[in-house]
């Protein structure tokens, strides 16, 4: 969300086409700007028609995309979301795809998930914090491990989810180590109480990197001499971290968290797909999964409609509680 | 001083290990890959007995594999050239123009980064099909513009504020139209932007399953990664021809991290300082 901040300027330098005011437009602005128009369309013949159609022309394409492909649908799908499915196509039916979505096992499966996710946040945030601190201090090799670490994140869900299918099949390797120090054999795709942990952590193994590779371009922007300061002074590095590092990435600790949750709540379908299926026993549900399973195999796009709203609610309140949260002890300290 | 000089070696010690085991898992496929199946059966960890290809040339011609490919590459060129053209665009309108109704333009741009595809895929097919582009290429491009395009817009607005105003205004007293002030002057400039907005837009569409399991349902159409999530069940005996086939689609993207990885990593910094 930081993106939202105050720092892109839009639109600053003035170009000779006009003195319309961008910004907080008021009618008494508007009827300003409307009269300067009217005057240089009679006198000023530098600047014609064109000049003031160009800019228009130019942003033409991708906001007629995005409007009519990520809006419109937008709010489209919620006006879907209370019409029926099958026999009831096209009517409204009020909340009944609601009521119907809280009352499949499989769905409340997939939003008990959805909170496992966010108790896990936390370990997904602190894992590439500390490793970034460790390469940042110059840990021995920490040229290597930048782009070692960030490799994964390259590659396809669904090719990591293939090659882990190999590593974590009941007979495969992950085993067999396990085996030679006399534990196991964990049945980590099979077992519903394991399987959703084995494809989170898959997840975390796979975009860690991301998370380390963000963190490094927040620490660039530290200043190195309170650091220096705090270890000649004696600091130890807990309080180092503590006091001064911390502190200084407020705005990258927040970036993280906002995109690691946006990341986990958006972006394992790939894996889900291709390493369990949503099973066993539909233990590794999420939302997005139950959208593209009830709209692509069961046909009741209706009610994936109102998956797909309650997975942006989800998403909303999620995301405004984190900031809550993050700006409040971000002024604490 | 002392004391975090050794807290480095110590903490060089689990470093190492994750990085082995960042690496591994690939190097156990291509080692899989490089097997017979007896050979895997026998033993999963041994080194293969030499360099065998049998694997990629089965999964390459039996599971249709040089097919997907070429539907991703026409897809993902399709689709970023669209991207690139439309973000740089708006891009420069956005930062250097002032017309009425740009903030809220752009705030409309950056509102659309927030809408996860999950949560409009239902509506969208349903418009795609009733347009005639389901199972199209031109579908699956739009849908894949659609999708990358805030994020490309946001990262061309960011870049092309920081070029000084005074080129716009010396290309504008030169006789330049907008558009050619857009087409001389700021495409040229946009190129370092251009090229990290563009390998990540083209990794972020190759990468995908959802979409084109959605917007290609038919087996000739499929992509790359749609068509390895069907290797699984085709070559569950097989396993070696199973991981070459999932190497063959992990290598263009390595080929690409190898070169861009510089790119690759501001792209997915950005707005995580300023901004």
């Amino acid at each position: 969300m930081t993106v939202l901040n105050e720092d892109v300027p839009i639109g600053t330098p003035p170009p000779p086409a006009g003195p319309t005011v961008v910004g907080p437009a008021g009618e008494t602005a508007r009827a300003a700007d409307r009269e300067a128009r009217g005057r240089r369309r009679g006198k000023n013949q530098r600047f014609p028609r064109a000049d003031r159609l160009a800019p228009y022309v130019l942003v033409a394409p991708a906001v007629l995309i995005i409007a009519g492909l990520r809006l419109y649908p937008l709010a489209l799908g919620v006006n879907f979301s209370f019409t029926g499915d099958g026999d009831r196509n096209g009517q409204n039916v009020g909340l009944d795809n609601y009521a119907a979505l809280f009352d499949d096992p499989l769905f409340r499966e997939s939003m008990g998930n959805v909170g496992l996710l966010v108790l896990l946040l936390p370990v997904a945030v602190a894992v590439p914090g500390a490793l970034a601190t460790f390469v940042y201090l110059r840990v021995p090799g920490h040229r290597v491990y930048r782009s070692v670490y960030f490799f994964p994140a390259v590659l396809s869900p669904v090719i990591i989810g293939a090659i882990f299918n190999l590593l974590l099949a009941f007979d495969g390797p992950a085993n067999t180590v396990l085996g030679t120090v006399g534990l196991g054999p964990v049945d980590w795709l099979g077992d519903p109480d394991v399987a959703m942990f084995a494809v989170v952590g898959v997840h975390i193994w796979a975009t860690f990197g991301m998370g380390l590779v963000v963190f490094l371009a927040g620490f660039a922007t530290l200043d190195t001499s309170l650091i220096d300061a705090a270890r000649v002074d004696g600091a130890s590095l807990p309080l180092v971290v503590r006091h001064v590092i911390v502190p200084g990435l407020a705005r990258t600790i927040q970036f993280v968290v906002v995109t690691t949750m946006i990341g986990m709540l958006t972006s394992m379908f790939g894996l889900l797909y291709v390493m369990t299926g949503g099973g066993p026993e539909g233990s590794t549900y999420l939302p997005e999964y139950y959208i593209w399973f009830q709209q692509g195999q069961m046909s009741r796009p209706a009610l994936a409609s109102a998956a797909s709203t309650v997975l942006f609610a989800v998403m909303l309140v999620v995301g405004m509680l984190q900031l809550a949260i993050l700006r409040r002890s971000g002024r604490e300290d | 001083m002392a004391p975090l000089r050794a807290g480095r070696w110590l903490a060089a010690i689990p470093m190492a290990a994750l990085a082995i085991a960042t690496v591994y898992p690939l190097l156990f496929t291509a080692n899989v890959a490089m097997k017979t199946r007896h050979e895997y059966v026998l033993d999963r960890f041994a080194p293969a007995e030499g360099l065998r290809w049998d694997a990629f040339v089965t999964a390459w011609t039996s599971a249709d594999m040089g097919r997907y490919l070429l539907n991703s590459v026409i897809v993902v060129t399709g689709a970023v050239a669209l991207l690139l053209l439309a973000g740089s665009m708006a891009g420069f309108a956005l930062s250097r123009l002032r017309f009425r109704g740009s903030r809220v333009l752009y705030l409309g741009c950056l509102a659309a980064l927030f809408i996860p595809f999950q949560v409009i895929m239902v509506p969208l097919a349903r418009t795609m099909g009733q347009a005639g582009l389901i199972d199209t290429y031109p579908g699956l491009i739009l849908a894949y513009t659609a999708q990358f395009l805030p994020f490309t817009v946001f990262l061309m607005t960011g870049y092309y504020s920081g070029i000084p105003a005074e080129i716009v205004d010396a290309a504008r007293i030169d006789g330049n139209s907008l558009y050619g002030v857009y087409g001389r002057i700021m495409l040229p400039l946009g190129r370092p932007a251009l090229l990290s907005v563009g390998i990540l837009d083209a990794l972020f569409c190759w990468n995908d399953v959802l979409i084109a399991l959605l917007m290609m349902p038919s087996a000739e159409h499929r992509t790359l990664m749609v068509g390895v999530t069907s290797l699984r069940g085709q070559y569950s005996a097989d396993i070696p021809t199973f991981a070459g086939g999932v190497l063959i689609a992990a290598v263009p993207v390595l080929v690409l991290y190898l070169f861009f990885q510089r790119q690759i990593a501001s792209g997915v910094t950005a707005g995580s300082t300023k901004g």
